[in-house]
């Protein structure tokens, strides 16, 4: 124990008015009246002390040797050292900019004797292209002497970001007096961590109800916080487009919900640098052929015909799963034409994507059934020959999306449906270029199947990890410990997994709510995949809740506080 | 128009110089009644002008950057139909000017008296607001306040300050307001909250005219006025539109209508608490019962006993100051809304109450955080004040005086008397001799109560508060209630779920219930299991429409007039203050037209109306206006096409 801090801990600590904390045998952090023993002026100094994965979301899967001892830290004092080569030294520069905020956010006065702190980042990789084979491995080393040293290494940009993204739960404010504070970080420390899954996701729904740039920011804050990776924006469905596009115009002229309701070209980039540089990538989806409507109206007026059927059409029961209808007219090639303009813009958003989602979700036969420009070029109306028809589609599709990216053969991703049925998948979806996203619940076998088959995987289950359950008719709700413990198929065709945020029922005044914490339990569920379940990290979780919500994630409470600050102590067990 | 006073018809019956005398008389009498109505309608035109624009904080809102409209909307079937604008020429029309003028009232508690709305809408700006009172007396004080808040939530709908500089259709807006009881300053469960409303131009000027009996009806009466306002921004880059005539009686079918909030199990701030009230107001509930502590925390800081807050409160910061209680109590007040705070005892009682022993006073509490857990108590921590324990008592005479002063409320008292573990009781007094005396522990349990009802009395100056509220238990069942519960003083809250037996029970039993069936009005539910073991207390999750196909005195066939009326409760495990407003809101504003207006329900099919959904949509649009993060009812598609979602 480095006995300066410890003067500090004990005697300063003791000026501050009300609790003090304690790092119990068993890891936890408890709430005590003022004892003559060892403690912490907060809970998150305690927790930074106390247990061996400290207050670190996600747990890390490699080695982890962390100290007891803690130094206090001069942050007017803080150099951080790039060494790499070609843009990763902008990128990473970028990435230093973010975490000075976030230790800004701590506001602290420390004027007493404290050490400077020096970080160093090398990264091998110049690459700053985030794909799903980026290698985002790291290790964080933290040694002390006369300053306070942090070296983080990874192979590219992406593990070293992850690794400053560690440190950072390694710092914390230390409350001095009931005037001064200090932030504080181990003495020593070293992490070796590298994801058990490539693809760690959060889907967002803007097209049911639109969510602003700034909430969607605070998304992928609360990503970059927890590690997770992709952000798929799920950015039109039948009830609006709220995309602009260069190429049509009209696509938002009919389908956003206002002229304000939409997100340029621009605020689409924007939105994925500011995600590159937490870690995030971001991949859209157009959803087609169904779950279209609301933006595809213009076509006869155009000169085009029908490029959808049954767009809001009423009674919507009898044509669609969900107001309003709408799917597109697989008859009409000119669908296949504004669908090659469309791919382009959506190629322009991001050049190097090395996926893009292409729906392919709840096509409902009944529409294409009841629908004579459809019926009448069909040999019979067996549910083959619609399923032959979607097929076709979807060819014409991805050939549409090839011609775009001259052949690049990027990965495509398709929800589950009747397409992929393992009875019949092979013959309508080549397993080297499509992923298949399953939708189905935990105990259902799809997942294995497909990928016995050979198709790569990425895992949405359904009665786990769809968060807006809970709310319309039977569905229930899946808390943390839910999302927490739903452990994914394994293998190496499973790139990863998404917790899905559907919005029919949310919106900016409470989508971030919905998500988070919750989003972050499926985090740690696919970046480090513990044999552990949610009750071994309840103490990490309720901090990284904590963290999220004062790093301006609008995260929901899961306990109440007394629960939290008196960490094993709801359990219903004795120690 | 005054003519018809004039008794022209005698004519025909009367000889000549009678007719000649009759005719001077009538003249004479004609005239006098016409200066004696001119002079009345003078009178009516200059009552006491209590607060015009001036006084007013405008926020600076520019001018939203230029984008042509693509939606217009009309009213064909009484339903606004979304179309795509075509060009640029012709009537647009936006959804909010389409629904305010197309079949819905767009108000929300719907009036249970007569409505008649004008067809036809005027613009004008705030500028053009003065408000009269025609009352003098103590209320005056309160109406003015209501006057600066209505006028803030005009103002507040304004998005682009600019639209002042617009012709408006109206030269002046005077909203005048009668109180016949100007001494009535404080709601209690017999205030009259009735109103009428009739809106109609004079010339030029639009001219509101509020009648209530008391200031509560009369701030009701204002705010469904201002639901009859909106902004159109359509309208040459936006303005105020009112209709340009109405008329509403409006009085509410239950006295209570209250909204519970928990800051025990998680803090919220008092900013948060009044962004809450705000909401009420909004929606004409008019009791915030406050669950202040519990056995987790002890946040509030009492006058007399701030020992309870330095050992209970989650952080020395984390506390409400007996200033800002006050404050918000009036806050509340000028918003037709009363504030109870429940100090719940004697269980859901632990953390704050373990001063005791450093004061000299003894064990207060027993069982204080005890584990394992769940052999004392519903949910950790546990805790429960000690009933052998004389200074408790004393204790709570000093407790209940400190929340009567801060609330200056005494015609109903919280006492709580939740979920009692006797378990926690018997383990610790078993060490006594006066465990003994009691073969049933619930007859200690209702010794307490009689003791603490006794000094609630001590602590309201010797009189008895005339409504004790105790949440439903063991002890309000029988053959405890009769012994312990006096139904002459007593109300249950009974919070069991509808179907259990207690609330048919108490009202036969012949107690006054405010209900709040947990299967119905319990907000908090819906989250799973906020612990590793245990049970998913209370899933699944109301939804509003639940909430508000709630009509238990329908289902239950009670007896109305024990029905005080109703109560939601958000239990605050599972949620802090950032999503108190997304948990409320709209579900509290669907129950609040449930005590309002008690809407016909449909028990064979339980189908709510279009135009329930209409009229909510845009209640929780208003909502939001004033910055309370209120959820969205479905995806915007269904907002901007009315009907067609269902």
């Amino acid at each position: 124990m480095n006995i300066k801090v410890k003067l500090i801990l004990l005697i300063l600590a003791y000026n501050v008015d009300g609790w003090v904390w304690q790092c119990e045998q068993n890891n936890n952090c408890v709430r005590t009246e003022k004892s003559p023993n060892y403690t912490y002026p907060s809970i998150n100094t305690c927790r930074l002390a106390c247990g061996s994965f400290r207050s670190l979301w996600p747990q890390p899967t490699g080695k982890v040797a962390l100290s007891q001892e803690l130094e206090l830290i001069d942050i007017r004092d803080l150099q951080i050292v790039i060494n790499a080569q070609g843009d990763a030294v902008q990128y990473l520069d970028k990435v230093s900019d973010y975490f000075k905020e976030l230790l800004n956010m701590e506001k602290t006065n420390c004027d007493i004797e404290a050490k400077k702190l020096k970080i160093v980042l090398i990264s091998t990789s110049s690459d700053v292209n985030l794909l799903w084979k980026t290698d985002e491995s790291y290790s964080l080393k933290i040694e002390t002497d006369n300053e306070i040293k942090a070296t983080i290494t990874g192979p590219t940009v992406f593990g070293v970001r992850h690794g400053l993204e560690t440190l950072s739960q390694l710092v914390t404010k230390y409350k001095i007096s009931e005037q001064k504070s200090c932030l504080v970080t181990l003495k020593n420390g070293k992490i070796n961590d590298t994801p058990a899954y490539a693809h760690r996701g959060l889907l967002i729904d803007t097209a049911r109800n639109y969510q602003s740039l700034s909430t969607i920011k605070r998304h992928i804050d609360g990503m970059a916080s927890s590690k997770m990776n992709v952000l798929h924006w799920h950015i039109t469905d039948s009830q609006s487009f709220p995309l602009v596009s260069t190429r049509i115009p009209n696509m938002s002229n009919y389908g956003a919900y206002s002229e304000k309701q939409t997100y340029s070209p621009e605020d689409v980039k924007d939105l994925m640098d500011y995600a590159l540089i937490r870690g995030v990538r971001v991949i859209l989806e157009l959803d087609a052929p169904a779950h279209v409507g609301s933006g595809w109206e213009w076509g006869p007026e155009a000169g085009l015909g029908n490029l959808g059927v049954c767009i809001h059409q009423q009674p919507w029961r009898s044509y669609c799963i969900q107001p309003p209808c709408g799917q597109l007219n697989p008859m009409n090639p000119n669908v296949y034409k504004v669908l090659e303009l469309l791919y382009q813009d959506f190629v322009d958003l991001n050049p190097n994507a090395d996926m893009f989602h292409m729906g392919g979700d709840e096509v409902f036969i009944p529409c294409w059934n009841s629908t004579n420009e459809i019926t009448d070029s069909l040999k019979d109306r067996s549910e083959k020959a619609f399923l032959d028809l979607w097929a076709s589609f979807q060819q014409k599709a991805l050939d549409k999306y090839d011609k775009v990216r001259n052949n690049h053969k990027t990965n495509l991703i398709l929800w589950t449906s009747h397409l992929t049925n393992p009875a019949y998948i092979e013959s309508y979806l080549p397993k080297d270029r499509y992923i298949i996203q399953t939708w189905v619940p935990q105990e259902d076998e799809l997942p294995k199947e497909l990928l016995k088959l050979g198709y790569k995987l990425i895992i949405s289950t359904k009665n786990k990890w769809y968060l807006d359950h809970g709310f319309w008719g039977t569905t229930p709700y899946y808390n943390w410990r839910a999302v927490y413990n739903n452990i994914i198929l394994r293998g190496e065709g499973v790139l990863g997994g998404e917790v899905c945020m559907w919005g029919e029922l949310v919106d900016n005044q409470n989508v971030l709510q919905r998500t988070w914490p919750r989003a972050a339990a499926a985090a740690e569920r696919l970046w480090s995949d513990p044999s552990t379940t949610s009750e071994q990290a309840e103490n990490r979780f309720f901090t990284h809740r904590d963290r999220l919500l004062f790093r301006g994630i609008n995260a929901e409470a899961v306990v109440p506080k007394w629960c939290s600050q008196n960490e094993g102590k709801c359990n219903s067990y004795l120690p | 128009m005054r003519g018809h006073f004039c008794p022209w018809k005698r004519r025909e019956r009367m000889k000549q110089g009678e007719l000649r005398r009759a005719l001077l008389v009538a003249t004479l009498l004609c005239v006098f009644l016409f200066v004696y109505l001119y002079w009345q309608q003078t009178a009516d035109e200059t009552p006491h002008l209590l607060y015009t624009y001036k006084h007013l904080y405008v926020p600076f809102r520019s001018a939203p950057a230029e984008q042509a409209p693509q939606w217009t909307w009309q009213c064909i079937n009484q339903r606004c139909e979304r179309q795509r604008i075509k060009s640029d020429v012709g009537d647009v029309a936006s959804l909010a000017t389409c629904s305010m003028l197309c079949g819905s009232t767009q108000l929300w508690p719907q009036p249970t008296g007569p409505v008649t709305l004008g067809s036809k809408a005027v613009t004008f700006n705030h500028r053009l607001l003065d408000f009269y009172s025609k009352t003098t007396g103590p209320a005056n004080e309160l109406l003015l306040a209501a006057f600066s808040i209505v006028n803030d939530s005009i103002s507040g709908l304004v998005q682009n300050s600019d639209y002042i500089h617009q012709k408006t259709d109206i030269t002046k807006f005077k909203i005048i307001v009668s109180i016949l009881d100007a001494t009535t300053v404080k709601l209690k469960l017999n205030t009259d909250e009735s109103y009428t409303i009739t809106l109609k131009p004079h010339g030029t000027e639009l001219v509101g005219n509020i009648t209530a009996k008391t200031f509560f009806g009369a701030r009701h009466g204002l705010e469904t006025l201002s639901q009859l306002i909106w902004w159109d921004e359509y309208h040459e880059g936006g303005t105020l539109k009112i209709l340009k005539g109405a008329t509403v009686q409006d009085n509410p079918m239950f006295a209570y209508r209250g909204l519970m909030v928990d800051t025990a199990r998680n803090f919220m701030s008092m900013e948060s608490l009044k962004r809450t009230i705000v909401g009420m107001a909004s929606v004409k509930l008019n009791v915030f019962h406050w669950h202040v502590s519990d056995s987790q925390s002890f946040p509030l800081v009492l006058p007399n006993l701030p020992q309870l807050a330095k050992h209970g409160a989650y952080a020395p910061d984390l506390v409400y100051k007996p200033e800002e209680v006050k404050e918000m109590v009036e806050f509340a007040k000028v918003r037709g809304v009363r504030v109870i705070i429940e100090v719940d005892t004697p269980a859901h009682a632990g953390n704050g109450w373990t001063f005791g022993q450093d004061e000299g006073l003894g064990e207060l509490a027993v069982c204080v955080n005890e584990r394992p857990w769940s052999l004392y108590c519903g949910e950790p921590p546990c805790g429960q004040l000690n009933p052998d324990n004389p200074n408790v008592y004393d204790v709570l005479e000093k407790l209940y005086k400190d929340l009567i002063s801060l609330t200056d409320e005494n015609e109903i008292f919280h006492m709580g008397g939740d979920e009692v573990n006797l378990e926690c009781w018997a383990q610790h007094l078993q060490k006594n001799s006066n465990y003994y005396n009691y073969t049933d522990l619930h007859d200690l349990w209702g010794d307490f109560t009689l003791k603490a009802l006794n000094r609630l009395t001590a602590a309201n100056g010797g009189k008895k508060v005339p409504h004790v509220i105790v949440w439903s238990s063991n002890l309000s069942k029988r053959p405890y209630i009769t012994k312990y519960l006096d139904k002459e003083n007593v109300v249950v809250q009974s919070w069991g779920a509808s179907q259990w037996p207690d609330t048919p029970d108490l009202v036969s039993d012949g107690y006054k219930i405010i209900v709040s069936h947990v299967d119905a009005w319990y907000l908090d539910c819906g989250f799973g299991r906020w612990r590793e073991t245990g049970d998913a207390a209370c899933d699944p999750y109301r939804p509003w429409q639940t909430v508000y196909n709630h009509r238990p005195w329908q289902q239950l066939h009670l007896n109305k007039k024990q029905v005080m009326g109703g109560e939601v409760c958000l239990w605050s495990e599972q949620l802090e203050e950032g999503s108190l407003d997304p948990r409320l809101w709209p579900r509290a504003a669907a129950f609040a037209e449930r005590v309002w207006t008690d809407p016909q329900l449909d028990m064979s099919t339980y189908t709510i109306l279009e135009d329930v959904y209409t009229r909510l949509n845009t209640q929780r649009d208003r909502l939001v206006s004033k910055g309370i993060a209120a959820e969205a009812l479905w995806p915007g598609w269904c907002k901007q096409n009315p009907g067609m979602c269902l």
